[in-house]
């Protein structure tokens, strides 16, 4: 109930109360097309999968022929989601990979922004467009294009390590992972510099003014004045990055055609996919949907809370 | 307190999402298959039919060319477990969904189970089953129903290159045990006789079907299962050592794209596949004339000549309006002479299940198989019943059991076995089994 309906009610005239309701009625009728979307295809579906993650049917007998019941489990799909090594198995796998992978793009997308506002920039819209280009390409035409370099018997990289001796498997159970890991940074590391390289053009001209006065070079500016004055940029691209790595999918599916280690549940959408669509359990699905945000939030919420106390 | 405007509109929307998820809590309506049958429809009728086969609406143009009032279209969906079964769990929860849908052999009773097939025994199939391939028919036979009119299969069946096996000295194996032999060979000139996709067990499965396993039955009101019989347990430990010995490469899989690039530059001797492989192999490049087609290696006592891998049924779903007519249309493509050969020529079918017509076509040699006439002179006696294992039959969580064996699989390349798999997946499955609260128990070893 807002305030100024209630200050205005009790002793409105007529006419003071019409504009009052026209007045909080206009906003609502304003936002109507926008929440009726939001709520059909955001907060119904989000509603809908908590509660199927709470809900167990049960078929008896050897097809259900003695009845299929529906009923309230409590934690019992969650229990089961757990229980499932390769489910716990897909989020450390995706862990390890946010460790490495979020570290080493948003190290590189800094770099990239830097070098390309540096002062000694050559074209930088070129290379601007040039880095962002990746982004543009959908990650399962991405992951088709780098298949080509992967496969043996198709990867030129691979046949000219042979000449040199170099045994190369970029799709083995130990490299696969980081053969992903390529991908997802070549798509989004020049989509994260551009955000940092927004953020680095509302820097003042004044404050690099004032470090040039004080005679600061390049490495100076950039660790800083740049670098501190960027940090916002920073944090939000991580956090997207830490969101995006849990919920990678289109990669490690696409790859699975080529590369007989990615299996079914390799990352935790994957397997949620798969125990939804596959095997047809749309209430376990629905916990490890649930049991993936919660991760997601967590994490976000941690590094947060981390570069907060940092600052 | 005044319930204002907002405090309706909230109440609104909490009471839709009930709604809404009571609608999404599922089942608790009739079963189809206790529901009065449905009678023949009056008047004209169209129905459609779901498949991934290729230009399928050729094929029924030609029925509706002759029915005009049984109208049937195609509409093609993504292949079964990529897209396609997806797209009809959905149809079937929301009460929609085609008349026909084409459901793999193996996936049946997974649709099934959730309650979205007809019995086609109330629609009167019976009077057909002497059309159909014994196995096949065998094969969508449940419980006392029939839930899938046979479209296509594979029996399986050798194919290999004559010239690198000269080049080894090696002869083509009439035994698995003298595959070994032949494999041995093969590595000492550098090349592969076979590879094996530890991520796709069901070729193994059906190797073990061959060896005469029989994982899954019904007796009484449950599932028995037994996957560590002497059959199964021989053809893991068969393969274990074979992987053990490095006769046959892991790398990849049969008909992969590192499959193709091995086979076009001569490193992979042959392939035991399905009869479908024949057009699958037509793709490696420069492969015309290097092929031919022998039976399948054998295993011995208790064991059958072949087996059958893949095939896809033309399944009337629940929702369906016009059970009976969807039937005889399946009747129709699936066992008359036209049928048949229409969808082998636009469609690309694999082996026909009817028990006395491959399709014209196949009849005589093959330019690609260097004139070899190997449908007639291999695959047709393959896919008789007596090379064929009678007692095999698919269960309701096909899918989700292949990749816990294929976990298991996998553990081969860190030590692991397959014969150890097997064992740790039969345990697995039967839990799975027994989440959805389906009986089940292990057979007495």
């Amino acid at each position: 109930m807002s305030a100024t309906e209630q200050s205005s009610a009790p002793a409105a005239t007529s006419g003071r109360r019409r504009r009052s309701s026209q007045l909080t009625a206009a906003p609502w009728l304003l936002l109507a097309p926008f929440l009726l979307f939001f709520v059909l295809t955001f907060v119904l579906p989000i509603l809908v999968a908590v509660g199927q993650s709470f809900t167990r049917v049960t078929r008896s007998g050897v097809f259900g022929e003695q009845g299929v019941t529906s009923e309230f489990a409590w934690f019992a799909n969650y229990a089961q989601a757990l229980e499932n090594g390769n489910f716990i198995d897909s989020i450390f796998r995706m862990l390890l990979f946010g460790v490495v992978q979020v570290t080493v793009m948003i190290a590189l997308s800094t770099v990239l922004a830097l070098l390309l506002e540096s002062a000694s920039a050559r074209w930088p819209g070129f290379f601007r467009a040039v880095y962002f280009l990746p982004y543009g390409i959908p990650g399962v035409i991405a992951t088709i294009l780098w298949s080509f370099l992967y496969v043996p018997g198709l990867s030129p990289v691979i046949d000219a390590a042979e000449v040199v001796g170099i045994e190369l498997d970029f799709l083995g159970a130990g490299t696969v992972l980081w053969s992903i890991a390529n991908i997802v940074t070549w798509t989004y590391a020049g989509y994260n510099m551009m955000i940092i390289v927004a953020q680095l053009k509302a820097i003042p001209t004044e404050v690099y003014e004032a470090a040039e006065v004080d005679g600061a070079g390049p490495l100076r500016v950039a660790a800083s004045i740049q670098l501190p004055l960027i940090r916002p940029a920073l944090v939000l691209t991580t956090v997207f990055s830490i969101i995006g790595t849990l919920q990678l999918f289109a990669e490690p599916q696409v790859l699975s055609t080529v590369a007989p280690d990615v299996d079914s549940e390799y990352t935790p959408n994957l397997s949620a996919y798969t125990t939804a669509f596959a095997y047809n359990d749309y209430n376990v699905a629905a916990a490890q949907a649930v049991l993936i945000a919660l991760v997601a939030f967590a994490l976000s919420f941690l590094f947060l809370r981390l570069t907060n106390r940092r600052s | 307190m005044r319930v204002t405007r907002r405090d309706l509109l909230r109440l609104g929307g909490a009471g839709a999402a009930g709604a809404l998820l009571s609608a999404c809590a599922g089942p608790g309506a009739t079963p189809v298959n206790t529901r009065p049958t449905i009678p023949p429809a009056d008047g004209p009728i169209t129905l459609t039919y779901w498949s991934w086969l290729k230009d399928l609406q050729k094929v029924c143009d030609v029925w509706n060319a002759q029915n005009p009032h049984v109208r049937v279209e195609a509409s093609w969906i993504p292949g079964g477990n990529d897209g396609g079964y997806q797209k009809m769990y959905s149809a079937l929860a929301a009460g929609g969904g085609p008349d026909i849908g084409q459901v793999e052999m193996r996936t049946v009773p997974e649709f099934v189970l959730v309650d979205g097939l007809v019995d086609l025994r109330r629609y009167g199939v019976d009077q057909y089953a002497d059309r159909f391939n014994e196995t096949l028919w065998q094969q969508v036979s449940f419980v006392g129903g029939v839930y899938g009119i046979p479209q296509d299969s594979g029996p399986l069946a050798l194919y290999y290159r004559p010239d690198l096996f000269e080049a080894a000295g090696a002869e083509v194996p009439a035994t698995w045990e003298e595959w070994n032999e032949t494999a041995r060979r093969m590595r000492a000139t550098d090349v592969y006789l076979e590879c094996l996709d530890l991520s796709d067990t069901s070729w193994f499965a059906a190797l073990a079907q061959q060896a005469g396993a029989r994982w899954l039955r019904v007796e009484g009101e449950e599932w028995v299962i037994h996957m560590t019989d002497d059959a199964t347990l021989q053809v893991a430990r068969h393969f274990d050592r074979a992987i053990d010995e490095d006769l046959i490469t892991t790398a990849y899989g049969q008909f992969s794209t590192p499959w193709y690039a091995a086979a076009s530059a001569g490193q992979i001797a042959s392939a035991a596949q399905a009869s479908w492989g024949d057009a699958l192999l037509q793709s490696v490049t420069s492969g015309a004339g290097q092929w031919r087609v022998a039976p399948l290696p054998t295993w011995g006592p208790g064991g059958y000549a072949s087996s059958f891998l893949g095939g896809s049924t033309a399944a009337v779903l629940a929702n369906s309006k016009h059970p009976k007519e969807a039937m005889e249309f399946a009747i129709w493509m699936t066992t008359s002479q036209e049928g048949i050969d229409a969808m082998i020529a636009n469609s690309g079918i694999g082996w026909s299940p009817s028990r006395d017509y491959i399709g014209q076509s196949r009849l005589g040699g093959s330019d690609f198989f260097g004139g070899q006439s190997y449908n007639t002179e291999v695959f047709e006696p393959a896919a008789q019943p007596a090379a064929q294992n009678p007692d095999w039959s698919w269960w309701p969580i096909t899918q989700q059991s292949f990749n816990i064996l294929s976990d298991g699989f996998r553990q081969k390349v860190s030590g692991g076995t397959l014969v150890d798999a097997i064992a740790t997946a039969e345990n697995a499955i039967v839990e799975a089994f027994t989440n959805k609260g389906l009986s089940i128990r292990k057979a007495e070893a």
